[in-house]
């Protein structure tokens, strides 16, 4: 004790002697406020720069560049062109509408039944912990063996599914639903549901775990049933936790192709080829570098769009 | 309106008995406090009667209907937590008026009785506040106040001023006192601070080790405790207790004075006498002469350990200020009257005639 107040005050000293020493003035008040800050900041600036921003930089400039490796001879500066194929691109507004397809049907049923399941686990119960380890399995299994392991399960002569659906009428008969264009899309979405509910349960449950459970009793004696209990103290208490979650996770489901290339390839007939996947084939089946960084600013900045919207969203259920 | 009636209420958690036989009447409109050292059970009685903690054997009514399997939010009863348990995202205003949203009651008539309740608890001018934003005093009088709003036939308490400073206790035990004799509600009051039990409670229920000792009004278990426990538990500083051989009509202190009590017979073990009913005497006059080892000036009243031989150390209290110094020779009397006898088993002995 005798001997944090001592050292307290040997810093206090060296701080005013060092204000002392400096010139007093404009110039003084300039340095100090201005550029010293961002001296000591500079090492951190200088990195974030160099593995963010540079890339960024280079990647945003091949979009107004012609770099495709078949016909080196052409590359060079042409401005616009990459984005006014792009909007006469059928391929790109269909991968466009798949992107959202995609990107929400994987969200909306792993946010419910990620939330399902943090609910159950937070309650009490006989082999929780059992069930909450076999939780984090789909995440222990790589991206391309779930994918592999899903197309196998959906393919009629080898898995179970298709024939369960059949048996269900929700399919006329056993077929391979990745084979048929309008239904394709549901494939990975279902391998991508199973990939995505442990992300959500376990941050969720972690949230849930947070709210002081006196609440609860306090709400239950003020006459609240279990299901106002849920809308008036748990969901307020999740609201900041899910609008973080849903946005990391919508950018990362937007962004994530392996599951569509390793099952369908982006067929058939391009009906589940998505942005991530079409930028992919454009960079590296056509090898058009060109076309496809200008593909993946369309992709960013339709992530910006969506960011910000959340983000005001959140602000708002915050306040409240 | 409610009286609670609880017979041979029993918990256990797992294989392990917190409480037993609990047997209690609570009259309606009664002023009940629940008071023993911390871990005794106080907390688990007021749950159970909430209803936020099952009972695991008996029965408890209230107004002649049994609630044990009843959940809280039918019982109409409000609590106020000990940690206040407010909703931190909710306004001072929308807290106090949980009870009410939740029954889907008319915004007006909610905002008439919010603001009713805020009034009389001065509370008009933090409405819009989030419960962070308020000082400990304040969260405590919004947790009131929520009870309040809610108009229960019965009100919770647990430990509701432990976490205010001594100043604040005082001015809030004054505040709840009012508040009972406006309101005219059944009010059950968990504390361990005996000072509260004292000045609060219609009756006091003092419990030990999830026993219920004795139940009776404030002056009932100053004047006459029904067992050591008691005796020790209520009144500050704590009551004397010494070790007396048993004779006809007397006792004998282990230094070998001989008190006169008349309710003295074979079986009694211990003397207990309060601080305040030791006199100070010359040395030589009294039953017993020792030496002034600590003296407390409180103003009001001094107190003074007084080390005796034979038998260890006293407490006296006296009224008013004494000259009396560390070190001095002093004689101890014991008031006529005031001395309490117990027998081995800790049961107080009382003089034959009286009950
Ligand atoms: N959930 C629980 N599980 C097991 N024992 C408990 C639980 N809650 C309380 N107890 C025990 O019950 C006894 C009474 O606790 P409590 O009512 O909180 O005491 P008080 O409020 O008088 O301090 C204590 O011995 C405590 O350890
Ligand atoms: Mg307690």
């Amino acid at each position: 004790m005798e001997s944090r107040s001592v050292s307290r005050q040997t810093a206090n000293d060296t701080a005013s002697g060092e204000t002392r020493a400096r010139p007093a003035g404009p110039g003084g008040v300039l340095w100090r406020h201005l550029i010293e800050p961002y001296l000591y900041l500079s090492p951190a600036l200088v990195l974030i720069g160099l593995v963010m921003a540079v890339p960024l930089a280079i990647g945003i400039s091949y979009s107004f560049q012609s770099i495709t490796l078949l016909r080196p001879l052409d590359s060079g500066w042409v401005g616009l062109e990459n984005y006014r194929d792009l909007w006469s691109d059928r391929k790109f507004w269909r991968a466009f509408a798949n992107t959202f397809q995609w990107t929400f049907g994987s969200l909306a049923f792993q946010f419910g039944l990620g939330l399902g399941l943090a609910l159950l686990l937070n309650t009490a119960f006989a082999g929780k912990r059992l069930i909450q380890a076999l939780v984090f399995l789909p995440w222990a299994v790589p991206a391309f063996l779930s994918a592999l392991t899903w197309a196998w399960l959906f393919n009629p002569v080898i898995g179970p599914i298709p024939h369960w659906l059949a048996a269900l009428g929700l399919l006329d008969e056993a077929e391979n639903i990745l084979a048929d264009p309008a239904l394709a899309m549901w494939g990975p979405i279902v391998a991508n549901i199973w990939f995505g509910i442990p992300f959500f349960a376990i941050t969720l449950l972690a949230a849930l775990q947070s709210i002081p459970g006196e609440l609860y009793e306090a709400a239950e004696i003020d006459g609240a049933s279990p299901w106002q209990s849920f809308t008036k103290i748990t969901l307020p208490f999740l609201a900041p936790m899910i609008a973080i979650t849903v946005m990391l996770r919508t950018i990362w489901i937007a962004n994530f192709a392996d599951l569509i290339f390793v099952m369908t390839g982006g067929g058939p007939a391009d009906s589940t080829q998505i942005l991530a996947t079409y930028i992919f084939t454009t960079a590296f089946r056509k090898l058009d570098f060109g076309y496809a960084s200008a593909i993946a600013v369309a992709l960013l900045a339709l992530l910006l769009v969506y960011a910000a919207v959340l983000m005001m969203i959140r602000q708002r259920l915050v306040r409240t | 309106m409610a009286r609670m009636e609880l017979n041979g209420i029993a918990k256990a958690y797992g294989t392990v008995e917190v409480m037993r036989d609990i047997d209690l009447v609570i009259e309606d409109g009664e002023f009940v406090v629940l008071v023993g050292p911390s871990g005794c059970g106080k907390s688990t009685l007021l749950r159970m009667i909430a209803g936020l903690e099952p009972i695991t054997a008996g029965d408890f009514t209230i107004d002649g209907e049994r609630m044990n399997e009843v959940p809280p939010r039918e019982r109409d009863i409000a609590m106020v937590f000990q940690s206040y348990a407010l909703y931190p995202h909710m306004d001072v205003a929308r807290n106090m008026g949980f009870s009410m949203e939740i029954a889907r009651a008319p915004a007006a008539e909610r905002q008439g009785r919010v603001a009713a309740a805020a009034r009389t608890l001065g509370l008009d001018t933090l409405l819009a506040r989030l419960p962070r934003a308020l000082s400990g005093g304040q969260r405590q009088r919004v947790a009131m106040g929520r009870a309040i709003v809610r108009d229960p036939r019965a009100f919770l308490f647990d430990e509701p001023l432990s976490n205010l400073d001594a100043a604040l206790r005082v001015e809030m035990r004054l505040e709840i006192a009012r508040l009972h004799r406006k309101l005219g509600a059944t009010m059950v009051y968990v504390t361990h601070d005996q000072v509260e039990a004292m000045t609060l409670a219609d009756r006091i229920v003092v419990l030990e080790a999830g026993r219920i000792r004795q139940i009776g009004a404030p002056l009932d278990l100053y004047e006459r405790p029904a067992n050591r426990f008691v005796a020790q538990f209520i009144g500050s500083p704590t009551m004397n207790i010494l070790p007396v051989t048993a004779e006809a009509g007397a006792v004998r202190l282990a230094d070998g004075s001989r008190i006169e009590m008349p309710q003295a017979r074979p079986g009694a073990s211990h003397l207990g006498i309060r601080p305040e009913h030791l006199e100070v005497t010359d040395p030589g006059e009294g039953q017993i002469v020792g030496t002034a080892d600590v003296v407390e000036h409180l103003g009001s009243d001094t107190n003074i350990a007084v080390s005796v031989a034979g038998i260890g150390a006293l407490m006296v209290r006296r009224q008013g200020t004494a000259t009396l110094r560390p070190g001095d020779r002093i004689g101890l009397g014991i008031a006529p009257g005031k001395a309490h006898l117990f027998d081995a088993e800790g049961r107080a002995l009382r003089p034959a005639p009286a009950d």
